[in-house]
């Protein structure tokens, strides 16, 4: 790891190049470190009773589910918890990010945030995986998912966005229109949906051109088919695509163009001249155009020319971290909606393109001030609870089926390594967890599907069933060697990452004397209705 | 006026795929225009009159109307616990060869029409058991509704198509849920059954929120892990389910109560579904009621929605597919229809006899109709502006039709009926007043239904 005033140079290197030599003076004047100008902009909006911060416990917890996807350890709390040095918070912040847990952790976020749950395919996985390991920043990543290549094998799994949008799935034709609408909203937090026929009905800036610049280039792809990886290729695009609004039958024409940017002209090649690779009928291989309208639509979506691009990432990222987007929903980014904080978002926008859209560096900023270390316990004492938007308190998160599933497993654990089949059991989570196909996963949506599974699934209950080293074993021999209430801090460390109450303690203590003929029967009880219990369901 | 616009329509939708955008420019433009005809206004306005007379005077002018059409419902919810069946019809059954036939006129199509037990109430050849019962029916034959694409129909009609306000309205199914709530039985408020896989449908809810979402059960069946594992005896059932509790109860006194809720009542709810899973056992059904209800997959499934009531679920949907007839409508719909028939018969002879129609509203409907014009596959394209429905129970007057189509049936002649009407008619008939009532979405209050709609009196009992 880099030490901070190296982090901190940096950056301002960074920020010279991007913002011109004025105004990193201006910046070097303010050397204001990035978390304490977050946490005054947000301290600027709202000045009524907020939570107290999260204590050590509450924090651990967090830091662990957002950063590696799972709850501690007892060890890794306990190791917390007893470290008695002043920048410990920092010290394991970066050690998370660090570690092999970290880029399978955002794979995971950004797999279930891009694809929605509409299919998963280890090619796709592997580039998620190895975008995340090299840290690769977001407008790179970016542009293999608008225009993926297919000479990477590590990374040409990003077609896969696309494919899995274009394949035709039962009665589903060809989903151009859905590929088009995600693109607006994944990547320039915009949902065009509505103006793909006409201009808006409701949100001024959404214009049919928009969408139409946009879909064109879509409608010109298709999925190759002589390749088993994922891969999309192009056809020729001579002219502009013609569309008329349902209510004015006007005539328009647009070439490919990203909302709010110029149109992008479509060079006119001598007949014969058009192709690099020529489309091959016998084979029915495509071709390869020299103009490649999705190469140019990646270079544009994520130039700097494209102020929403930046910003749409910045408040995802500040989603993930806080829970709540400063533009709320996440893909209705638009004037009449703006965000809750404007200067703020303006600010990590601008950071986001100084840095160079590095994911891994913003994340540790975010998590490194004050608003994410907010606690999320309220008292009533002081009124009603504050409106999300404030910050006031931590906006709990719903832990996603990944994040469940790491967390059962190291909860309950450790489990041997063939103790189960970790491929299915991770599916049935993901089955029993996930929300249904092409819904973001952004509520905490409990259901009876998700209760019936931890409560009857075979595999799940054998997980607090007593076997070597696991916690309902480890719970057995530690009552038996220190007594019930050392159970109980283990058991309660183990599952929410943090001690026990004295009355929790108690109830413990009372119940391992009631069922003294069957403890180990007991605390797979105990572990089961704690792994079952909201507190554990939310990353609070 | 009505008879040319509506006229209009039909000829519109002889060209039915490229007058999609047409319709859309239309429904786009004026603002919900079949729900304001002139009739409509009028008769509104008689009902003004009415309930200014009755001194209802307190409250402003819409609102009048609301006080004078609850006066014959004892307050918001009636004591007794009401329920729902609501048969949904998949891709558009065609009016002509069910509820409102045609015969010997040029878009009448081959079937004929048959007496039923109402006197005067004529149904098609191919509903022969439901007309054994139509004393306990009621048809509305002239619904008109403005979407002709399944992909937003489907949606719309079982919204409700209320005004846009911005928001994703619940499913009629999960609106009861949300008013009526579980009952006494404790099982899922709103289930479904319907081919294919199941699952938890909670987008059905819009913005009431995930809990009052559908519980699918594919095939009839019972959903996964339903059975309590080996493992676990009831009393260790109990036992775990006591400590969950107690520890929800802890966490909510310092935070957000609605996560605690929400867990709490799924858990409760799978603990009551995991006791009647006897439901699904089909060796429970009886040899007799399989003949009935026939033993194809509509038919178990109505079955299985008879359990269901019995059982005390509030609203029980069951979903039938394959009715989208753009090719060979009339093969289709012989073929198809006696399947519906048998089984939605049965259902409705059933609830009759156990009494159960008193408390028990009963739904059967599509998206839209079919078209007037045959196409030249044979086949019917979709319809909204002519087609017919069918209800009954609670609330309900029965043996009667409201509303009607002309000579052809390609256009409602006197009152239309929107799918708001319906809406309005249907929680008025279970006892909730959707003119006085509001839901609360976060602070902000959104009517129950179509505001420019009303209940239908005739069809109230």
């Amino acid at each position: 790891m880099l030490a901070t005033p190296c982090r901190l140079l940096g950056w301002f290197v960074c920020a010279c190049v991007a913002l011109g030599a004025s105004s990193s003076l201006l910046q070097a004047a303010d050397a204001e470190p990035l978390t304490k100008r977050i946490d005054r902009l947000i301290d600027a909006k709202y000045s009524g009773p907020r939570a107290a911060q999260a204590d050590d416990a509450e924090l651990v917890r967090r830091t662990y589910l957002d950063l590696v996807g799972r709850v501690p350890t007892v060890a890794e709390v306990r190791e917390y918890l007893n470290d008695k040095a002043g920048d410990k918070r920092t010290k394991l912040v970066d050690r998370l990010l660090a570690s092999p847990e970290h880029p399978r952790r955002m794979a995971e976020a950004f797999h279930a945030m891009l694809m929605e749950r509409r299919g998963e395919h280890e090619e796709w996985t592997k580039f998620l995986t190895t975008a995340f390991e090299k840290n690769m920043p977001w407008d790179e990543l970016a542009r293999h998912l608008v225009d993926p290549r297919d000479d990477d094998e590590a990374l040409r799994g990003a077609a896969f966005f696309a494919v899995n949008r274009l394949s035709k799935v039962g009665q589903q034709e060809t989903d151009y229109p859905g590929l088009t609408r995600d693109i607006g909203r994944l990547l320039l937090g915009k949902d065009l949906a509505c103006a793909q026929c006409h201009n808006h009905l409701f949100i001024d800036d959404y214009k049919q051109v928009d969408f139409q610049g946009l879909y064109t280039v879509f409608l010109n792809t298709a999925i190759r088919t002589d390749e088993k990886f994922p891969a999309v290729g192009e056809n020729l695009m001579t002219k502009p695509i013609e569309f008329m609004s349902v209510f004015e039958k006007k005539p328009l024409a647009t070439g490919p163009r990203v909302p709010g940017l110029k149109e992008i002209a479509i060079p006119a090649f001598a007949k014969g001249e058009e192709y690099l690779t020529p489309p091959d009928r016998k084979t029915k291989q495509m071709g390869v155009p020299k103009f490649s309208p999705l190469q140019e639509l990646a270079r544009q979506i994520t130039s700097r020319d494209n102020r929403a691009f930046r910003e749409n990432i910045a408040n995802r990222m500040w989603w993930l971290a806080m829970g709540r987007g400063l533009v709320d929903p996440l893909d209705q980014m638009h004037a009449a909606n703006p965000s809750s904080h404007t200067e703020l978002l303006t600010l990590l926008a601008d950071e986001m393109l100084a840095r160079k859209y590095d994911l891994r560096g913003s994340l540790r900023e975010l998590v490194l001030t004050d608003v994410y270390a907010r606690g999320s316990a309220w008292d009533a004492k002081n009124g009603g609870r504050p409106e999300p938007a404030t910050y006031a308190t931590a906006v709990a998160k719903p832990l996603s089926a990944e994040q469940m599933y790491h967390s059962y497993l190291a909860a309950s654990g450790p489990h041997g390594e063939n103790a189960h089949d970790a491929k299915a059991l991770r599916e049935r989570f993901t089955k029993a967890f996930a929300n249904p196909p092409k819904e973001p996963e952004i509520e905490f949506a409990p259901s009876v599907k998700a209760a019936l599974f931890l409560s009857n699934d075979d595999e799940v209950l054998r997980l607090t069933v007593r076997h070597e080293g696991n916690l309902v074993d480890r719970l057995t021999a530690i009552d038996k060697e220190k007594g019930a209430d050392a159970a109980a801090e283990e058991l309660y460390l183990a599952v929410l990452a943090r001690k026990p109450t004295t009355d929790e303690t108690a109830e413990v203590a009372e119940l391992v004397k009631k069922y003294k003929d069957n403890r180990p029967q007991l605390f797979g009880q105990l572990a089961w209705a704690l792994l079952s219990s909201t507190e554990f369901c939310l990353n609070h | 006026m009505t008879r040319r616009r509506s006229a209009n329509h039909a000829a519109a939708s002889a060209v039915q795929h490229s007058a999609f955008s047409t319709r859309h420019l239309q429904t786009g433009t004026q603002h919900s225009p079949l729900c304001t005809p002139s009739e409509h206004r009028l008769s509104r306005r008689k009902l003004l009159g009415g309930a200014a007379v009755a001194g209802a005077a307190a409250v402003g002018g819409s609102l009048g109307l609301v006080d004078m059409l609850a006066a014959a419902e004892s307050g918001a919810i009636k004591k007794k616990h009401k329920q729902v069946l609501f048969v949904w019809i998949d891709g558009g059954m065609s009016q002509y060869e069910s509820w409102d036939p045609k015969p010997n006129t040029k878009f009448g199509g081959p079937f004929r029409a048959i007496p039923t037990s109402v006197p005067g109430i004529h149904v098609s050849e191919l509903l022969p058991h439901s007309a054994k019962q139509m004393h306990h029916l009621s048809l509305v034959r002239g619904m008109c509704t403005k979407d002709n694409a399944h992909s937003s129909g489907v949606g719309r009609i079982q919204r409700g198509d209320p005004k846009n306000r911005g928001v994703v309205y619940p499913f009629f199914g999960s609106a009861v849920a949300n008013f009526l709530g579980q009952g006494p039985s404790g099982l899922p408020p709103y289930v479904l059954i319907k081919p294919g896989s199941g699952g938890f449908l909670y987008q059905d809810a819009g913005f009431l929120g995930p809990k009052y979402g559908a519980l699918a059960f594919g095939d009839g069946k019972p959903p996964e892990n339903l059975l309590r594992s080996e493992r676990v005896t009831t009393a260790d059932d109990d036992l775990r389910n006591d400590l969950r509790r107690r520890a929800n109860a802890r966490f909510a006194l310092s935070h957000r109560a609605e996560p605690v809720e929400a867990m709490d009542f799924v858990y409760d709810t799978a603990r009551e579904l995991m006791k009647r899973g006897d439901l699904f056992d089909e060796a429970n059904f009886t040899a007799k009621d399989r003949e009935r209800y026939g033993a194809g997959e509509f038919g178990r499934h109505m079955l299985l929605g008879r359990k269901m009531l019995e059982a005390g679920v509030t609203f029980v949907k069951v979903t039938s597919y394959g009715w989208d007839t753009h090719g060979d409508n009339f093969n289709g719909h012989a073929n198809i229809m006696p399947k519906f028939d048998r089984a939605f018969a049965a259902i409705v002879e059933d609830l009759a006899e156990r009494g159960m129609l008193d408390d028990v509203l009963v739904i059967c409907l599509s998206e839209f109709g079919r078209t007037p014009r045959i196409n030249g596959h044979v086949g019917r394209d979709h319809y909204p502006e002519a087609w017919s429905l069918v209800t009954t129970g609670t609330g309900i007057r029965r043996g009667i039709t409201v509303g009607k189509t002309n000579e052809l049936g390609t256009y409602v002649s006197g009152d239309e009926y929107d799918i708001g009407h319906l809406f309005h008619t249907w929680f008025a008939a279970l006892g909730i007043n959707s003119k006085g009532v509001e839901y609360d979405n976060h602070g902000q209050p959104l009517p129950l239904a179509h505001d420019d709609c009303f209940p239908i009196q005739e069809l109230l009992a």
